[in-house]
Order: C-alpha cells, then sequence, then structure tokens
C-alpha cells in the first residue's frame, strides 16, 4: 500500500513537474507556432540566474523571482532580433533557434565554466502525506507547478490581455484591423514563455545538477508533452504531461532509465501516429 | 471630408499592381456603394483602405488623418472599421469574445461591451456564450459587423456582406446598418454584388474598373433605369 501511494505521488510530481517546465514551451510552440531550440537554454539560463544571485549573495528566492524577470528581457531581445523576422519561415526558425541555442550555452560555459554547480536545497527536510514522508522541496515544485498552470490559464483564457493574444494568434490580420497592436502581443507572448521556461529552470535548480546540458532532459519529454496533448491547448499540455509524466514514473519503477525511456517513447509516437492533432484535438 | 483616396496604388507581392490610381473621396455620414465586375480590385481595394495591404503610392486619408506607411491597427485606431469577404470572424472564441476584441483595440474606448451590444442584432446576445463557429453564415455576419461597430469606427468598410447568406437575413442586415449609419453619422462603403441590398442601404454609386474608379459615378435611383451602367460595369 505504501509503496503504491509512493509511487502515486512520484507520478504526481513527475506530470507537476513537466507542467512546469512544459508551460513556457506550450506558449511558444503551441499557442505561436514557434520551434524555439533554445527554449531548453532559457530554462538553463532560468538555473543559472539563480546560482549567480546566490553566488553574489542573494537569496535563492531573490534569485527565483529575478530568474524568470530576466529571461523575459532575453526574450523580448530574442524575439525583436531574430524571431520577428522569420515568423513564416518554419525550417529558418530552427535554423536560427538552433543557432542561438549554442551561442546561449557557450555563453553560458563562459561565464560559469563547463562544470556542474550545486544548488543548497532551500526547503530541506520531509513531509508526511498519507502515511509516506516526502521532500518537501519536491512538494513545493508540485505546486508551483500547479500554480503555474492555473495562472497560466487564467492569464491566457481569462484576462483582456490574454485575448488579445490569442486574438492574434489565431487572426493576425483581422486582429491588427480591430486595432490591436499586433507586434506588442508578438513580443509580449514570446517574453512570456520565455519567463516561464527561466522561472522552471530556477525551481528546479536545486534538484538538478546545474550544469551546460541540463536544457536537453527535459527538453524532449516537454516537447512530447505538448505533441501528446494538443499543440495549442493549456489542458492537453496538463494532459499530456500526465500522460507522458506519469508513464515515465511508472516503468521507471520496473525498468531502468533507459528502456522506460523508450516505451515512452514509442507509447508517444503511438498517441501522436492515431490522434495527430493531440489527445484534446483543437479544444483549450 | 470623412475619406480622402488620390493615387491609391497597390498590390500583391506575386500579382502586381492591383490597384492602379485609386481616386475618390466619401463625405461624412455618406453610405456609397462600390460595384464592378469580378477582379477589378474591388476587394484589393478595401484591403488597402483598411490597412492590411501596403501602400506603393498615393494617399489615404481618413478624417484628415494621413494613413499612408502607417501599421494596421493604426487605420482601425484612426476610425476604420473593416468587415471582410468570408467575415473572418475568431471561430473557437465565444461570440462575446469575439465582440470584446471589437473593444480591446481602441485604448479610448471602455473595456467592455456598450450596452446596445446586444439589442442591435438579437441573436447576438441569445448566443453570447456560444463557439463562433458553430453559428449560422448569417449570424457570423452579423456578428462581424457587430465585432466593427463595437470598435466606434466613424467609415465601415463592408465586403459583400450579403454574400452567402438567406435573403431574410439580408434584408434584416440592410435596416439594421442603414438605421445604425443614420443614428451616428456613420460613413459606410460597401463592395457588394447583390442590387437589393445596395439599392435599400447606399445613395452614391462608384464603378471600379481595370483598378481604378471610373470617371462615370450613379445616384441610386439610376442603378435600374441606365441598362447601359448594368452592361458596362457588371457583366450582365
Amino acid at each position: 500500500m505504501a509503496t503504491a501511494i509512493a509511487l502515486s505521488i512520484d507520478m504526481l510530481s513527475f506530470t507537476l513537474t513537466l507542467l512546469l517546465v512544459t508551460l513556457g514551451l506550450v506558449v511558444i510552440f503551441g499557442m505561436m507556432n514557434v520551434i524555439n531550440m533554445a527554449h531548453g537554454e532559457f530554462f538553463l539560463i532560468g538555473a543559472y540566474a539563480v546560482v549567480a544571485v546566490t553566488r553574489a549573495g542573494g537569496s535563492f528566492w531573490l534569485g527565483l523571482v529575478l530568474a524568470p524577470c530576466l529571461l523575459a528581457l532575453i526574450g523580448f531581445a530574442v524575439e525583436w532580433l531574430v524571431i520577428r523576422h522569420i515568423y513564416r519561415r518554419f525550417i529558418d526558425t530552427i535554423l536560427a533557434t538552433w543557432g542561438l541555442s549554442l551561442a546561449l550555452k557557450q555563453g553560458v560555459i563562459l561565464l560559469f565554466g563547463p562544470g556542474s554547480q550545486s544548488m543548497l536545497n532551500p526547503i530541506p527536510g520531509t513531509v508526511e502525506v498519507l502515511g509516506v514522508s516526502y521532500p518537501a522541496y519536491r512538494l513545493f515544485i508540485m505546486g508551483m507547478g500547479l500554480a503555474l498552470a492555473l495562472g497560466t490559464y487564467w492569464l491566457f483564457f481569462r484576462t483582456a490581455l490574454g485575448l488579445q493574444a490569442r486574438g492574434v494568434i489565431a487572426n493576425r490580420a483581422m486582429a491588427a484591423s480591430l486595432g490591436i497592436n499586433t507586434r506588442r502581443m508578438d513580443w509580449a507572448t514570446f517574453a512570456t514563455g520565455a519567463a516561464l521556461a527561466g522561472f522552471a529552470g530556477a525551481v528546479m535548480s536545486p534538484i538538478m545538477s546545474v550544469d551546460p546540458q541540463m536544457g536537453m532532459g527535459f527538453l524532449v519529454p516537454s516537447f512530447l508533452a505538448v505533441l501528446v496533448g494538443g499543440v495549442n491547448s493549456l489542458v492537453g499540455a496538463a494532459l499530456g504531461s500526465g500522460v507522458i509524466g506519469g508513464t515515465t514514473t511508472m516503468l521507471s519503477a520496473r525498468l531502468d532509465q533507459a528502456d522506460a525511456q523508450i516505451v515512452v517513447f514509442l507509447l508517444a509516437i503511438m498517441v501522436i501516429r492515431f490522434f495527430p492533432q493531440g489527445l484534446t484535438g483543437d479544444r483549450r | 471630408m470623412m475619406l480622402y483616396v488620390e493615387g491609391l496604388v497597390a498590390g500583391y507581392p506575386s500579382g502586381g499592381r492591383i490597384l492602379d490610381g485609386v481616386s475618390f473621396d466619401l463625405k461624412e455620414g455618406e453610405v456609397v456603394a462600390l460595384l464592378g465586375r469580378n477582379g477589378m480590385g474591388k476587394t484589393t481595394l478595401m484591403r488597402a483602405l483598411c490597412g492590411q495591404l501596403p501602400l506603393q503610392a498615393g494617399t489615404i486619408r481618413c478624417g484628415g488623418q494621413s494613413l499612408g506607411g502607417q501599421p494596421t491597427f493604426q487605420f482601425a485606431r484612426a476610425g476604420i472599421g473593416y468587415v471582410p469577404q468570408g467575415r473572418e470572424i475568431f471561430a473557437n472564441f465565444t461570440v462575446e469574445e469575439n465582440l470584446m476584441l471589437g473593444a480591446l483595440g481602441k485604448p479610448s474606448l471602455p473595456r467592455s461591451l456598450p450596452a446596445e451590444t446586444f439589442e442591435i442584432f438579437p441573436i447576438l446576445g441569445e448566443r453570447r456564450a456560444q463557439r463562433a463557429g458553430t453559428l449560422s453564415g448569417g449570424q457570423q455576419q452579423q456578428l462581424a459587423i457587430m465585432r466593427a461597430l463595437v470598435g466606434q469606427p466613424r467609415l465601415l468598410l463592408l465586403d459583400e456582406p450579403s454574400e452567402g447568406i438567406q435573403p431574410s437575413i439580408v434584408d434584416e442586415i440592410a435596416v439594421t446598418l442603414g438605421r445604425i449609419a443614420r443614428e451616428r453619422g456613420l460613413t459606410v462603403l460597401i463592395v457588394e454584388q447583390n442590387l437589393d441590398f445596395v439599392e435599400q442601404l447606399a445613395s452614391r454609386i462608384l464603378f471600379m474598373e481595370n483598378g481604378r474608379i471610373a470617371a462615370r459615378q450613379a445616384e441610386v435611383g439610376e442603378l435600374r433605369s441606365d441598362s447601359d451602367l448594368i452592361h458596362r460595369f457588371l457583366s450582365i
């Protein structure tokens, strides 16, 4: 029984963690249709921002607040310098953002070196959950995943700003003819996605090895979660994170890590084969 | 003068000059129809007037404000409302969200729908929470018109508003538009094939021929009596 509960909490934990990491991708890839190969680097810079703040004597929590702000600025700059010129050019977007990802990664290596940095756990200790003791910081991450998903949903589906952003994405020319400043919506949406990625990196930094490769590990399952759940869909991203996160955790309990990954990828390919629009179709 | 257009040249990157020196003007409160055969550039002109198509040459002034070279949203903020051919409603959004977008684009307007929004076309009130894509063609047209009106335009551009819509709703739209134009002193430019619709609404007729406005203009009453007009400009 206790193992079943522990496994369930593990599944939920990985699902919400994956959701947290996926949110930025949902905005930039799912909603804006930009394949941003530098998304993993946004995540990475978020984690290194926390490292830099704590090294400079600031607290982890200050880093957690500053990281998404920094990434919003970087997102704005990237949109302005690169993305806005290539919105309609799919292949060029992949190439340009891939180049950008290399540059950003090398920039991080120049500043911090290639080695791994470790962060102290800001909430050490465990909490008793249904008779299972669970690391407190993992629970914090789960809470953040849930809160941020709800916050993102609220921003895009319950506010005037979100409605305008979705209007521009749905029909750019018509939105402009209603008086909406489409350029402003573009960079604001992109910066929001970048900030979400940066926040995810910052939150994850205490439980991961903060090194220049850390972006990759989550990038692939995140893309899968978006594709499985349904592009252009926040509920889909949550569902996709659940499918990918849940099965990965479940299989990892039985198989070794690499085999579990292979099975999950095969499963994802099957889902995408039979539900090309994702599990939620094109709904929210 | 509400709209002043002179020497307008515009087209598509692939298709060359479709508008080849368009000049005309609209007085404030005037309802004018633009007629012409298919392929003469009527829709292209509408898209240029609402700023969706960049000008290669010429002048567009709305209410004295020069709009050449401005981004599209500035055309809308200068008071040009656009109801495109094919309606272009946001199919996945609710009726209410579609209408809200008409208001949100105008920083000078409150971020809420005016009280009479759902009185003008009552069906939109009944369907306000429904996805716009599920409406019938006529209801979508009413939504597209109302979405433009919510933005308080001074000049309304309507491209084929009766296309593919059942006659009873076409009639309702014509009557309602005529009343609103009179009440608000709205200037309206309509591209339309349906002559009944044109006769109900418009007072003056412009004809388009080979990317220009023809020198020959007409009062609405002449449409039926002058068979040369119909023959020359409407290919019947």
